[in-house]
C-alpha cells in the first residue's frame, strides 16, 4: 500500500510540474513546445539529460550486474561514459549553433539540410524503430515493478495503463519544458536515493572496507577480470561493452533535443560535461551495492539477481525508505520513457509530417506531436501487454542501431566531401548488420566478442563496417545540389572554433 | 601564429583525450587477469579506472571552461549574426 501511495505521488507530482509549464504559457507556439524556447538553464539541462538516458537498467540492472559479475561491471556505465563530455560537445556544437540560427526543432533537421529529405526520413524511422523496444522494455519494467512493489495490489496489466497514462498526459501538456522539469526532478530524486541506499548497505556490514573484505573472502572472482577461463571481463568483452554504450549515447534524440533547448553555451557545455561525471559516481554506487548484496542476500541466480537492488533495500532500510529507494529506479524508467517518446513524437511531426505537408501550421504541428505522444505510448502498451514478449532482449540492439548514424552526423558537420548516398548506405548497412547479428546469434552476438568477427562484438563490427561504407560510398559518388548548397552554412568560417 | 598555437593545443588535448578514452574503455596497462591487489578496498584496476575517469573529467572541464579552444557565451552573438546574414543572403539568392 505504501509503495502504491509513493508511486501515485511521483506520477501526480510529475503531472503537476507539467501543468506548471503548461499554465505558464510555455507550450503556446511550436518553438516553445518542441525546444522549450531555447530557455533551459544548466541545472535543469544537466539532470534532464542524465535522467532521460539513465533507465531502470542503470539502477536495478547495474546492481544485478555487480552481484553476478563483480567490479568488471564498472566498464558498462561509469568511467566509460566520461568521454561523452568532449564527444557530445564535438558532435553537437554545430547542432546547437546551427539549430539556433535555423530554428531546428528535431533531430532530422541537420540530416535533412545536409543530405536531403530521404536521409532525414530514414533517420527518423531508424530512431523510431530502435527506440520502441527500448521504451517497451521500460514500460514492461514499470509494470513488473508496480506489481512487485504493491504486492499485487496493482497488477502488471493495470500498471501498463496506470503509469503510461500519466506519462502521456504530462508529455502532451508540458512539451519540452515540462518534460525537462520532470526529468530533472526525477533525476535528482533517484540520485539522492542511490546515495542513501549505498550508505545503509555499507553500514550493514561495518562500513565500506569491512564489507569489501568480506566479499573478497567469499567471492574473490568478483574482484577479478578475465575470470571463468578468460571468458568473463576479457579485454575484448570490456572494450566491446564500454565503447558500445558510449558511442550509442552520441546518436540518440536526447542530446539533440537538449542542445536545441539550451539557453546558453555555458549550459550546453555543463550538461555534456556533467553527464559522465555524475555517471562515474551515481552508477558506480548501485554496482557496488550489488557486489555488497552477495553478503546480504546470497545465492540469487540469473535474472533473480536483478532484484538485488530492492532486496537489499528491504533488508537494510525501514519499509518506507526502502519503498522510496526502489521508487528511484521507477522514476529512472519513467524519465527515459519521457525522453524517447517526446523525441520521437517531435521527429515524426516535424521531420516527416511537416516535410510531406509543408503548409502545416505551427499549432497543427503541436497538436500532431501530442497525438503522436499518445499513439507511441498506446503502441508500446499494446506490445508490452504480454510480459513474456522478449522486447528487453530486442532493446539490446537499440544502441547499436542508432550508433551507426554517427558517421552521417560527423560527415554532415566536419567532412565537406560527405554525400547523401554515403550517409544513406552506411545507415542502412549498419542497421541491417545489427539486425542480422541479432537474428543469427541473439543478444550474445551483439554484445559479446565473437571469434568469427575478429573478437569484436556485433555492435562494433556493424559500427566499423558502417563507417567504411560511409567513406567509400561518399568517395564513389559526387555531392548533389543539396550537399553543395549546405556547405556555405555547415562549414561557415565562424563555426571553426 | 596564434592559430598555430591553438592547433598545437588542440592536438595535445586530442591526443590526451584519445589515450584516456582508450584507458576508460579497456584496462590496457593497468589490469591483468587473475588475482589482484587492493587500493581503498577495491581491486587496483577498478580504483585506477575510476581515477582515470576522474582525471579525464577534469581535463574535459579544463578544455570546455578554461581554454581558448572551446566556445563561450560571448562568442555566441557574433556567430549568430554571421550565420543569420548568410541565411538571409541564401534566401535572397533562392528567391531571385
Amino acid at each position: 500500500m505504501l509503495a502504491a501511495v509513493i508511486i501515485t505521488g511521483i506520477c501526480l507530482v510529475s503531472v503537476f510540474i507539467s501543468y506548471l509549464a503548461f499554465s505558464k504559457g510555455f507550450t503556446k507556439n511550436a518553438d516553445d513546445y518542441f525546444t522549450a524556447g531555447s530557455s533551459l538553464g544548466y541545472f535543469i539541462l544537466i539532470f534532464s539529460l542524465l535522467a532521460s538516458f539513465l533507465s531502470a537498467f542503470s539502477m536495478f540492472g547495474m546492481a544485478g550486474f555487480g552481484y553476478r559479475l563483480g567490479f568488471g561491471s564498472l566498464y558498462v556505465l561509469t568511467a566509460n561514459l566520461v568521454p561523452l563530455g568532449f564527444l557530445w560537445y564535438y558532435m553537437h556544437k554545430k547542432t546547437f549553433l546551427l539549430g539556433r540560427a535555423r530554428k531546428w526543432m528535431s533531430m532530422g533537421a541537420p540530416f535533412g539540410e545536409r543530405y536531403g529529405t530521404p536521409m532525414k526520413i530514414i533517420l527518423v524511422l531508424v530512431v523510431l524503430v530502435s527506440s520502441i523496444p527500448y521504451v517497451v522494455a521500460q514500460i514492461q519494467g514499470i509494470g513488473v515493478m508496480l506489481e512487485t512493489m504493491t504486492e499485487g495490489l496493482i497488477s502488471y496489466r493495470v500498471g501498463l495503463f496506470f503509469v503510461p497514462l500519466f506519462i502521456a498526459l504530462y508529455l502532451m501538456m508540458g512539451g519540452m519544458k515540462g518534460a525537462a522539469w520532470i526529468n530533472a526532478a526525477q533525476g535528482v530524486f533517484f540520485s539522492i536515493m542511490v546515495f542513501i541506499l549505498f550508505f545503509f548497505v555499507m553500514m550493514k556490514n561495518g562500513g565500506f572496507a569491512a564489507t569489501m573484505d568480506q566479499v573478497l573472502a567469499k567471492h574473490p572472482t568478483l574482484f577479478q577480470i578475465g575470470w571463468s577461463g578468460g571468458k568473463v571481463w576479457s579485454y575484448p568483452m570490456i572494450f566491446g561493452m564500454a565503447s558500445a554504450m558510449c558511442l550509442g549515447c552520441v546518436c540518440f534524440p536526447q542530446p539533440y533535443m537538449h542542445a536545441y533547448a539550451s539557453r546558453s553555451v555555458r549550459g550546453l557545455k555543463a550538461m555534456f560535461l556533467s553527464f559522465g561525471g555524475i555517471c562515474l559516481v551515481v552508477i558506480t554506487l548501485p554496482t557496488i551495492i550489488g557486489i555488497a548484496g552477495t553478503l546480504i542476500v546470497p545465492g540469487l541466480k540469473g535474472v533473480e539477481a536483478d532484484k538485488i537492488f530492492g532486496l537489499v533495500a528491504s533488508a537494510t532500510m525501514p519499509d518506507w525508505l526502502a519503498a522510496l529507494a526502489v521508487s528511484g529506479g521507477f522514476a529512472a524508467a519513467m524519465s527515459t520513457v519521457n525522453g524517447l517518446v517526446f523525441g520521437n513524437a517531435t521527429n515524426i511531426s516535424v521531420d516527416i509530417i511537416k516535410t510531406l505537408r509543408p503548409q502545416t501550421k505551427p499549432l497543427e504541428l503541436i497538436f500532431l506531436a501530442r497525438l503522436w505522444v499518445a499513439l507511441i505510448m498506446a503502441a508500446c502498451v499494446v506490445i508490452a501487454w504480454n510480459p513474456k514478449t522478449p522486447v528487453a532482449e530486442l532493446s539490446v540492439i537499440a544502441f547499436g542501431t542508432v550508433a551507426v548514424t554517427f558517421f552521417a552526423l560527423w560527415g554532415a558537420y566536419y567532412w565537406k566531401r560527405a554525400t547523401a548516398t554515403g550517409a544513406i548506405l552506411s545507415t542502412l548497412v549498419g542497421v541491417s548488420m545489427n539486425i542480422a547479428f541479432f537474428v543469427a546469434g541473439g543478444k550474445n552476438m551483439v554484445l559479446f566478442p565473437q571469434a568469427s568477427l575478429f573478437q569484436l562484438n556485433g555492435f562494433l563490427a556493424s559500427f566499423i563496417i558502417a563507417g567504411m561504407v560511409f567513406f567509400v560510398g561518399s568517395f564513389l559518388t559526387s555531392p548533389g545540389k543539396t550537399e553543395e548548397k549546405s556547405l556555405g552554412l555547415f562549414f561557415h568560417p565562424v563555426l571553426s572554433k | 601564429m596564434a592559430s598555430n598555437a591553438s592547433k598545437g593545443k588542440n592536438a595535445v588535448f586530442l591526443f590526451v583525450f584519445l589515450v584516456l578514452t582508450v584507458l576508460c574503455w579497456c584496462p590496457i596497462g593497468y589490469g591483468s587477469y587473475g588475482e589482484v591487489g587492493l587500493i581503498m578496498s577495491m581491486p587496483s584496476w577498478a580504483f585506477i579506472l575510476l581515477l582515470i575517469g576522474a582525471v579525464l573529467f577534469v581535463i574535459e572541464w579544463g578544455f570546455l571552461f578554461f581554454s581558448d579552444l572551446a566556445l563561450y557565451d560571448e562568442d555566441l552573438q557574433p556567430i549568430m549574426d554571421e550565420l543569420l546574414k548568410t541565411i538571409e543572403q541564401e534566401t535572397i539568392k533562392e528567391v531571385n
